[in-house]
């Protein structure tokens, strides 16, 4: 159970274009806009959406993780990106965002959302992640930075 | 000692070689069904038990019995989300597809053994249909991931096939006793017998429901047995009136399973051990039942009509029917395939012999030869054809979860993660300090993906994940522990 399973496969965006929470919220769903995993993309955006009112996801050092648990899905889905210009995710330390993951579980998967939201929790708190992270430019570089950090955890 | 304790200890001991066997025999992929036919064979008078059964009557009766539980619980685990959007093609599949499968075999038997039109129909039917207990004990006990809609198609088909072919059986079996009858009347008791099916399943699963969600036990163990007689009574009540049992408890099972209700996840484990119970007596007493010598007798044409049903029969059918879907020419080879046949075949095979057709004990041990090929050669298979097809998908992750909760809709409670953020007040504070609000917990931390039970001097870190069983009329005061 690996982040870079899941992102693998192209759902991973190198410069996110949105310059709200919500549009970049959409944008990572969008990649998700044909797949088999998605029973409806709409509630999808709104169970994400209304998870963040409750409180924010940005988790301060730049880093957003967005996440939801839905029966909308029917299998974890997760996406990355990236923002030139850091956008206001209405982070507890006030920070703008630039890293972006979108998590999105079943109703049933509660303790794999946990695990998987701890694992990248854990990742962000490694400084030559997210280093490494904000110097790769292209979708193919930013996955293998996770697959290089992953390799690290069993 | 009575006759009910030596046939108790014989049952419990025949029960525990299988699942020894199964266990021991895990990793080769043999499908179990083989394993506890097997079982019953090596027990039978000509195996190591000596154990003389010759009842295909009560083998019959044990035979429903174990499918109402399988079927049940298989409906019970069906996520319908899931499998809405091909249940067309698999109910298409599951009648059409079966009386396809039928009447191909009746002319190849015709051709080969020089027979009349209908007895090899009734060869046809009773190995029409794929096996509900054989593929679901393949595709959920066996290692077996697979892509997208393949799965939940073969398994809603699998689920859904048997009244055709209980149909087809007996309608044959009544047109070879009683030719007078005509086949439009039959048809009409087909639509009858599904129509019913649907309804009272239909019905029966959403009273079900309601009752268990209404009734208020003031003891728990009351509800399995409960639900557990509700769900005989739907089998019965259909049969008795004239509709398909078997459709009806298997829609039942899927009405109950996919909407809420109170102890959902103990009664879907209570039917999950039935069924496996069921599986198992029911596949001993079928070994129990066959006489393997026989089996040796019909090896030529058992063999031949395999190979007719595995390469020609089935894969005519599914290409067939499935033209009208969107289906790739792997996920059609694919089903083909996964055709199966496993109890209901030799169960329906002790029709004729009950019903005293000709030639009936040489149609039975031919079906029970074309199934144990069926299960060996295509059950053994699934996997690397899965792969070979790149069909297969990594397993689905069945993971544990350290917490169950299903929210239901007229409560105020729901759990939800956390993420402490880095540089939040709450980090370096033990639980007991936090002023959370009075109807919130936070149950568990996980904290470098390790589970951490909380109690009131837990010292919460940055960067930990808690899983908060909030009341959501609460959510500021359990918001603002964190600022």
């Amino acid at each position: 159970m690996k982040i870079s399973d899941f992102l693998s496969g192209g759902k991973i965006i190198a410069e996110l274009k949105g310059n709200t929470k919500e549009d970049i919220i959409n944008e990572l769903i969008n990649l998700y806009a044909d797949d088999e995993k998605i029973v409806d993309i709409e509630k999808v955006r709104k169970a994400v959406v209304d998870r963040e009112k409750i409180m924010s996801t940005g988790v301060g050092k730049g880093f957003a993780i967005p996440h939801a648990k839905t029966n909308d899905v029917n299998d974890i889905i997760a996406a990355f990106g990236k923002l030139k210009e850091p956008v206001n995710f209405d982070s507890l330390d006030k920070e703008p965002v630039n890293l972006v993951m979108l998590l999105v579980a079943k109703e049933n998967q509660v303790g794999i959302h946990i695990k998987l939201l701890s694992r990248i929790s854990r990742m962000i708190n490694n400084e030559d992640f997210r280093e490494a992270l904000i110097n790769a430019e292209t979708e193919s570089e930013i996955l293998s930075v996770f697959e290089e950090e992953e390799k690290k955890y069993i | 000692m009575i006759a009910i304790d030596y046939l108790l200890l014989i049952g419990s001991v025949l029960v525990l070689i299988s699942i020894v066997f199964a266990k021991l025999l895990d990793n080769i992929g043999l499908p179990t069904l083989l394993l506890f036919i097997g079982v019953g064979m090596l027990a039978g008078s000509e195996g190591f038990g000596g154990i003389y059964f010759d009842d295909p009557s009560l083998a019959q009766s044990i035979g429903i019995i174990s499918l109402i539980f399988i079927l049940f619980s298989g409906g019970l685990e069906t996520n319908w989300t899931e499998s809405k959007h091909i249940a067309i093609p698999a109910f298409t599949l599951a009648t059409l597809g079966v009386l396809l499968t039928a009447i191909i075999i009746a002319l190849f038997v015709m051709l080969i053994f020089d027979t009349t039109f209908l007895w090899g129909l009734l060869i046809g039917s009773i190995i029409s249909s794929t096996d509900a207990a054989a593929v679901f004990s393949i595709l959920r006990v066996g290692n077996i991931g697979l892509k997208g809609k393949m799965r939940p198609l073969l398994e809603l088909e699998s689920g859904s096939n048997d009244p055709m072919a209980v149909f087809l059986t007996i309608s044959t079996i009544e047109l070879l006793l009683l030719p007078e009858k005509s086949f439009l009347g039959l048809t009409l008791v087909f639509v009858f017998q599904i129509g019913l099916g649907i309804i009272l399943g239909f019905g029966g699963g959403k009273i079900m429901a309601y009752l268990v969600n209404k009734l208020k036990f003031f003891y728990e163990g009351i509800y399995p047995v409960f639900a557990l007689s509700l769900a005989i009574m739907i089998y019965s009540l259909t049969a008795v009136v004239g509709g398909s049992g078997f459709l009806a408890i298997y829609i039942a099972g899927i009405i109950l399973g996919n909407i809420q209700f109170v102890h959902k996840k103990a009664l879907i484990r209570f039917f999950d051990g039935l069924a496996v119970l069921s599986q198992i007596a029911m596949f001993l007493t079928l070994g129990l039942l066959v006489f393997p010598s026989r089996l040796v007798e019909v090896f030529g044409f058992g063999l031949l009509l395999s190979g007719i049903l595995i390469f020609i029969a089935r894969p005519l059918s599914v290409f067939i029917t499935m033209l009208p879907f969107k289906f790739s020419f792997k996920e059609k080879l694919f089903t083909s395939w996964v055709g199966l046949r496993g109890a209901v075949p030799i169960i329906l095979a002790t029709f004729p012999l009950l019903m005293g057709v000709e030639n009936s004990l040489l149609i039975f041990d031919l079906v029970f030869f074309i199934v144990l090929t069926s299960s060996l050669i295509q059950g053994w298979t699934i996997n690397p054809i899965a792969k070979l097809l790149s069909l297969s998908a990594p397993l689905k992750r069945k993971y544990q979860a350290p917490i169950e909760f299903s929210s239901r809709n007229d409560d105020d409670t729901d759990l939800i993660e956390f993420i402490v953020p880095f540089g939040s007040n709450m980090a370096g504070k033990q639980i007991v300090d936090l002023n959370f609000p009075e109807d919130s917990r936070i149950i568990l931390v996980v904290r470098d993906e390790k589970n951490i039970v909380p109690s009131g001097g837990t010292i919460i870190e940055e960067g930990d994940i808690l899983s908060i069983l909030v009341n959501k009329n609460n959510l500021e005061a359990v918001r603002k522990t964190f600022f």
